[in-house]
């Protein structure tokens, strides 16, 4: 397989500490507080699955990861440097658009409804990123992008548009998309729900390789089977707080709050 | 001789066509669709004998100024025209739909009221304004605001009709065009510039390599539109004694009074100018349009004739999953 070249860019970047390290993650909507503090930090090559009931702020906290919201109180560190802002005289402060633009490239994030270029081909899809954001050599891009293509088992379909993939292997496509700028933090929110449930297996499997390869993953998901497979660590969110967390067979199996019991009792 | 699956489990390997095939069938009849084509065959060769019996027509007269080189120049000043506002409209109105699309309050703000000023105001008075512009201003100058001028212009002499006309129908269509460009950026999912920014694309990279582009199927039809308009609106600037089509067929009867055969010269060159326009406009919605075409029924279609052998047209189907 391909990944030791495209997945050891996190090495140097991430020094020792943790790839994600958040810490006190506040964010309202008006007067909603959807996160109330949030802490998380996960270590290079750690696949965490994140559950929780709907509404728990389970996207929100995501998207504020890579700065799709900004956040109101608390702070989030991806590689050891803050993604929208920058440390000067001992204070943060925002970052100017185009290098908030370069810090998100490094945080990979998968959406539910797949959100591919529908006007681009599966290629153009995938190198838009390293050659238009990177300015990688555009030869060199197609071959990064062939080896994806293989490895979430899409070899061959280089010139079909979106409209013309089945949902599943439109997740895996944006994948590979994602997969494509190197990151050393791959998101992943709720990846299976749009998909039809013959489908949800495929993307799973391609996840799964991904954990195994030591890629660093946050991944959203109601997929209990995946948790206890794939995930080094399970966190159960509620109402804007985690709850819990811990190994996938602790928190799975023998939940210690009364919510997370609710919540997985309905899995059964 | 019919193999026919009567046991539930087993599956017929081969059948025949059934007995009575819907291709078959006989057609309903539509005998209005044949009266109402019959009417209009017969108005329209009413049409055609008035054109030619009619002697006021002076056909004649129409074929010699056609091709005229006062007229052609004139042609080429309408076309000229056309192209520069629809270029300024065009750009204007990808700028003000920008803007008004912008968090910036102080920006969107700007482009609603720009918008709100062309849109509300007659094509003819805003020419009329430009070209009567010395009136209000009678110098331009460049300099710092409030302070020192650089260089100073006479109105009158800077804004010479070509100006004015440029000035009037450009800055009016960027108006119009800015509706229809932002109806269009509207239309792209939300999730398109998400998965942009994700990617590491910066606002401007996402607007024009993501956005635009999905945006041009909704923005290409009304645009077409406003081309053809455009043609036509061009006639207005005869008002301000700019020589285009319209003024010199004016001019030239004014002094010869043969004034239906010169107004026809202008419509045939105004009808040539649009079917052109309207064939490219065709061809440019089919190639945003892929996937998703409608079958259009033919003449023949609509009255119900098949000729015999003539298989009906597949249904398109584009976009398949494969
Ligand atoms: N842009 C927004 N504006 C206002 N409210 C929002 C916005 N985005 C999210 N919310 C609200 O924040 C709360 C948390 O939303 P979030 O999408 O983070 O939940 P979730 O845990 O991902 O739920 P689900 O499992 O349904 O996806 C919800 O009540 C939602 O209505
Ligand atoms: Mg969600």
């Amino acid at each position: 397989m391909t990944s030791a070249t495209t997945l050891d860019r996190s090495a140097g970047a991430a020094g020792s500490g943790p790839v994600l390290d958040a810490r006190g993650v506040h964010k309202s909507f008006g007067h909603l507080e959807v996160l109330q503090g949030i802490d998380l930090q996960i270590a290079k090559g750690e696949t965490v699955v994140i559950l929780g009931p709907s509404g728990s702020g389970k996207s929100t906290f995501l998207r504020c990861i890579n700065l799709l919201e900004t956040l109101d109180a608390g702070r989030i560190q991806v590689g050891g440097r803050d993604v929208g802002y920058e440390v000067r005289k001992g204070r943060l402060h925002e970052l100017a658009p185009a290098e908030l633009a370069r810090r998100r490239a490094d945080i990979g994030m998968v959406f539910q409804h797949f959100n591919l270029f529908p006007h681009l081909n599966v290629l153009q899809n995938i190198i838009e990123g390293p050659v238009g954001v990177r300015g990688q050599n555009r030869a060199e891009a197609i071959r990064t992008a062939q080896s994806l293509l293989e490895r979430v088992g899409l070899s061959g379909r280089e010139k079909s548009y979106p409209r013309q993939l089945s949902g599943g292997q439109q997740q895996r496509v944006a994948i590979a998309r994602a997969l494509a700028m190197q990151p050393q933090l791959m998101l992943f929110d709720e990846p299976t729900s749009a998909l039809d449930p013959e489908l949800v297996g495929e993307v799973l499997a391609t996840m799964r390789d991904l954990a195994n390869e030591g890629l660093t993953m946050a991944v959203v998901t109601h997929e209990i089977s995946f948790a206890r497979e794939a995930a080094d660590r399970v966190v159960f969110m509620d109402k804007g707080v985690i709850v819990e967390q811990g190994p996938p067979a602790q928190v799975l199996d023998n939940p210690q709050h009364e919510r997370t019991k609710a919540f997985l009792a309905r899995f059964l | 001789m019919t193999v026919t699956a009567t046991t539930g489990s087993q599956q017929a390997v081969t059948q025949d066509p059934p007995e009575l095939d819907v291709k078959d069938a006989s057609r309903r009849p539509h005998p209005w669709r044949w009266i109402g084509a019959g009417v209009v065959l017969v108005l329209l060769a009413m049409l055609v004998n008035m054109l030619i019996t009619n002697e006021n027509f002076e056909w004649d007269v129409v074929f010699a100024w056609l091709t005229a080189e006062s007229i052609m120049k004139g042609l080429g000043v309408t076309l000229l025209l056309t192209v520069i506002a629809m270029v300024i409209g065009i750009v204007l109105g990808v700028l003000l739909a920008v803007c008004r699309l912008s968090a910036n309050p102080l920006l969107s703000s700007t482009a609603n009221a720009y918008i709100w000023f062309f849109r509300g105001t007659p094509t003819l008075v805003q020419l009329i304004f430009f070209y009567n512009l010395s009136a209000l201003m009678p110098e331009i100058s460049l300099g710092i605001p409030f302070g020192p001028e650089f260089v100073v212009f006479e109105t009158n002499t800077l804004i010479t009709p070509m100006l004015a006309a440029i000035l009037g129908l450009g800055l009016n269509e960027g108006a119009y065009m800015a509706e229809i460009v932002r109806g269009g950026l509207l239309s792209v999912d939300h999730g398109q510039r998400e998965a942009g920014a994700a990617i590491g694309m910066t606002d401007r990279r996402i607007m024009r390599r993501i956005v635009l582009p999905q945006a041009m199927r909704f923005i290409v039809p009304p645009t077409g539109n406003q081309v053809i308009s455009m043609v036509k609106a061009t006639a207005l600037v005869s008002v301000i004694a700019l020589a285009d089509l319209l003024y010199t067929v004016q001019a030239i009867y004014n002094r010869t009074f043969e004034t239906i055969p010169m107004l026809i010269v202008a419509c045939v060159w105004y009808l040539i100018i649009t079917s052109i326009l309207y064939v490219v406009q065709s061809r440019i919605e089919n190639h945003y349009s892929r996937g998703d075409r409608h079958q259009r029924t033919s003449f023949w279609d609509f009255l119900r004739i098949r000729p015999k052998g003539r298989p009906t047209p597949p249904a398109v189907t584009e976009g398949v999953t494969a």
